[in-house]
């Protein structure tokens, strides 16, 4: 029997036959029809054993000097943070920007950044778990990386932004000595500690779930007995048994269906920081709506940055494919859309409302001191991704990248916009002011960088970046098996078809 | 930890059509204490070897109603009972506001807590599995057919022709934790 035979379409294609069409066939569909098949979601003629060969290769040789420089790069910027921090925390927070009127500065710009882009890697592990997309196995494992990290970067503002981070456990409701003295539940700041902080531990939870048979499979090609022992310890022993695989599979199902409107809810949280204030431009009905999409957007952009990575400097094309960067593209246009939509109502509704304080902020916000930032965001946001109309842009990898940092540029620049001009122009013309970050603020930012890319390096370095176990259940077994004897399937046994 | 069979048959398919071809019978010809080890998880398998649907979701509805009682009550408890403050007049038992906080350990216990539930749930409620120092392949591109001594139909050797019967791969027996 030919590798081949019981397919009536390719489903061995190289990296440059990809077209991001359907293959098809003539007159092979249901009643004569054609039958449309998508592309193979792997390239190469890649088998089972290859894909565990090219995804643990990483984190079982010595790393690269490209890795190293990568490494030591984000590691400086890590030690910039730790100074900065350091310097904030013995100097006090005179050294920042944030003054009266503004007193949400960088920290609380930084914070929504970080969250919004860890969003992109939850929405591509539950929610098109949920849609049954399977181009989501390529990329879900280093997406869900992210988001840790992301969170992580973003938890740090918070706290700094307390002025006296030495009292941040005081945001934890627990029986106490000071009274005991609670917090307020009806306060949006203290809904924020509950939701990040699940938001963070449940996609922890998701993700080592997802990596529990990848850490398996790690375990068996180890080679040294300790390194065995860790990862079996690890995967909590698990050898592939399908009675575990059934309460595996429902779990994952499970946490996929809590963790989509726990993303939703997460950000819709963060905008009620804002949206339950009195203040012009933040006190609107659309910014849970449009905070959400803002964070699918920035996070599938930093997504399209990091797998830009991956795709030329850790050799994943054959896994991570061109066509999955015009899908991502193609969500990133999409939502480029929904957050210019939203700005758009914003202004109408800031006219229609009738409002003064309404329409002089967004007229302020558009034609004002800050006009720049204003425009900084429109542009990247909402016209910058509408180039993805083409295919021929969405399969340019060049562009993609281009566009991913622009879109990333922008958004940090739609919660500066969102943050500080609201506040420094509020109701009396006698308190107004002006923002600027200082050079402690840019440090931060920059440090909070160096922190995102040490931990996503190390995840390279010691963890699949590719989830194993779940591109193996979308390739073709025809193409990816083992030699051996097969016994002739009989009518009735069906396979899901990729 | 998952029990342990020291004593049983392994067998090896390469397609999980094959897989789920063989599962059916062995299911129909009455072995109980038998298990496939795979790579991924094979749909329609579970059906195949005559597995009911996951309580897992059952544990998750049970956890969530655990969060969702934690909070109210630990809201209603602090808000007010034990710590009531006049915010403008507006009632202590606000409960538009309870709900995110709510929510948030609603997901919080169903989703660490099935997790937990789950990872011990496929040790526990399971048939006795082969040794953990058998090299089985079923990590990489395997899909293993494992019938564990413990089954009420076990006769070593004819555990060994039925596997041969399905057409499987590298039939062998695993006798006191070892290759034999």
């Amino acid at each position: 029997m030919t590798r081949h035979e019981a397919r009536p379409y390719a489903t061995v294609m190289d990296d440059s036959q990809l077209t991001g069409r359907p293959i098809v066939v003539k007159g092979a569909g249901p009643y004569g029809g054609d039958l449309e098949i998508a592309e193979p979601l792997v390239t190469g003629a890649k088998t089972w054993a290859d894909v565990d060969r090219d995804i643990c290769m990483h984190a079982e040789q010595f790393p690269t000097k490209r890795w190293w420089i990568a490494f030591g790069v984000a590691l400086a910027f890590l030690g910039l943070l730790v100074f900065a921090l350091i310097t904030l925390f013995y100097a006090g927070m005179g050294i920042a920007g944030v003054n009266q009127p503004v007193g949400w500065g960088s920290f609380i710009i930084n914070f929504v950044f970080w969250i919004g882009i860890g969003h992109a890697g939850t929405l591509i592990s539950a929610v098109l778990f949920l849609f049954r997309q399977q181009w989501r196995t390529g990329i879900n494992r280093s997406a869900e990386a992210m988001t840790l990290f992301a969170v992580a970067c973003a938890g740090i503002f918070p706290v700094i932004h307390l002025g006296r981070p030495w009292f941040a456990y005081w945001l934890v409701p627990y029986p106490n000595a000071r009274g005991p003295l609670w917090i307020n539940f009806n306060s949006p700041l203290a809904w924020d500690i509950f939701a990040i902080s699940t938001y963070g531990l449940v996609s922890l939870t998701f993700w080592y779930v997802g990596l529990l048979p990848d850490l398996a499979t790690m375990r068996d090609r180890a080679t040294h007995p300790w390194r065995r022992a860790l990862y079996n310890a690890m995967s909590f022993g698990w050898n592939g048994s399908h009675r575990a695989w059934r309460h595996y599979e429902s779990a994952y199902m499970v946490l996929a269906a809590l963790a989509t409107p726990l993303v939703f809810s997460v950000h819709t949280i963060v905008s009620f920081d804002f949206a339950t204030s009195v203040i012009p431009g933040w006190h609107t009905t659309i910014f849970p709506p449009y905070f959400v999409i803002g964070a699918i957007f920035s996070g599938f952009a930093m997504v399209i940055t990091l797998m830009t990575f991956m795709r030329g400097y850790f050799g994943m094309k054959h896994y991570i494919t061109i066509n999955h960067m015009e899908l991502m593209a193609k969500i990133l246009m999409l939502t480029g859309m929904l957050v210019g939509f939203a700005y758009s109502t914003e202004f109408f509704m800031a006219w229609y409302s009738g409002s003064e304080w309404e329409g002089f902020i967004f007229r302020n916000r558009a034609f004002g001191p800050y006009w720049w930032a204003y425009a900084i965001m429109f542009t990247c946001n909402a016209i910058v991704p509408q180039i993805f109309w083409f295919k021929s842009m969405r399969r340019h990898t060049w562009v993609l990248f281009v566009v991913s940092i622009l879109v990333n540029v922008g958004m940090w620049f739609e919660r500066y916009v969102i943050v500080v001009t609201s506040l420094h122009r509020d109701y009396l013309p006698s308190s107004w002011g002006m923002y600027a970050l200082t050079r402690w603020d840019y440090a931060i930012l920059l440090g909070s960088f160096g922190l995102f890319f040490t931990l996503f390096l190390l995840f390279v370095r010691f963890l699949p970046v590719v989830a194993m176990s779940e591109v193996k259940g979308v390739m073709d077994p025809k193409v990816a098996r083992r030699a051996g004897p097969s016994p002739a399937a009989p009518a009735g046994a069906t396979l899901q078809e990729v | 930890m998952m029990p342990i069979s020291t004593t049983g048959v392994l067998a090896e398919f390469y397609e999980p059509a094959d897989a789920l071809a063989a599962a059916a019978k062995v299911r129909d010809a009455g072995w109980t204490h038998f298990d496939f080890l795979t790579p991924f998880p094979v749909h329609g398998l579970d059906e195949a070897m005559g597995q009911k649907r996951s309580w897992i979701p059952w544990a998750t509805a049970g956890l969530a109603l655990g969060g969702i009682l934690f909070a109210q009550g630990l809201q209603n408890y602090v808000m007010v009972y034990d710590w009531p403050m006049n915010f403008g007049g507006k009632p202590h038992a606000a409960w538009p506001s309870f709900v995110p906080v709510t929510f948030e350990a609603m997901v919080f216990w169903a989703a660490l807590g099935s997790a937990a539930i789950a990872i011990i749930a496929g040790k526990k409620d399971t048939v006795p599995q082969p040794p953990p120092g058998i090299e089985t392949g079923a990590t990489v591109d395997r899909f293993v057919l494992w019938i564990a001594a413990t089954d009420p139909k076990w006769h070593a050797d004819g555990a060994q022709q039925f596997a041969r019967s399905l057409g499987a791969g590298n039939v062998r027996l695993i006798d006191g934790g070892a290759d034999v």
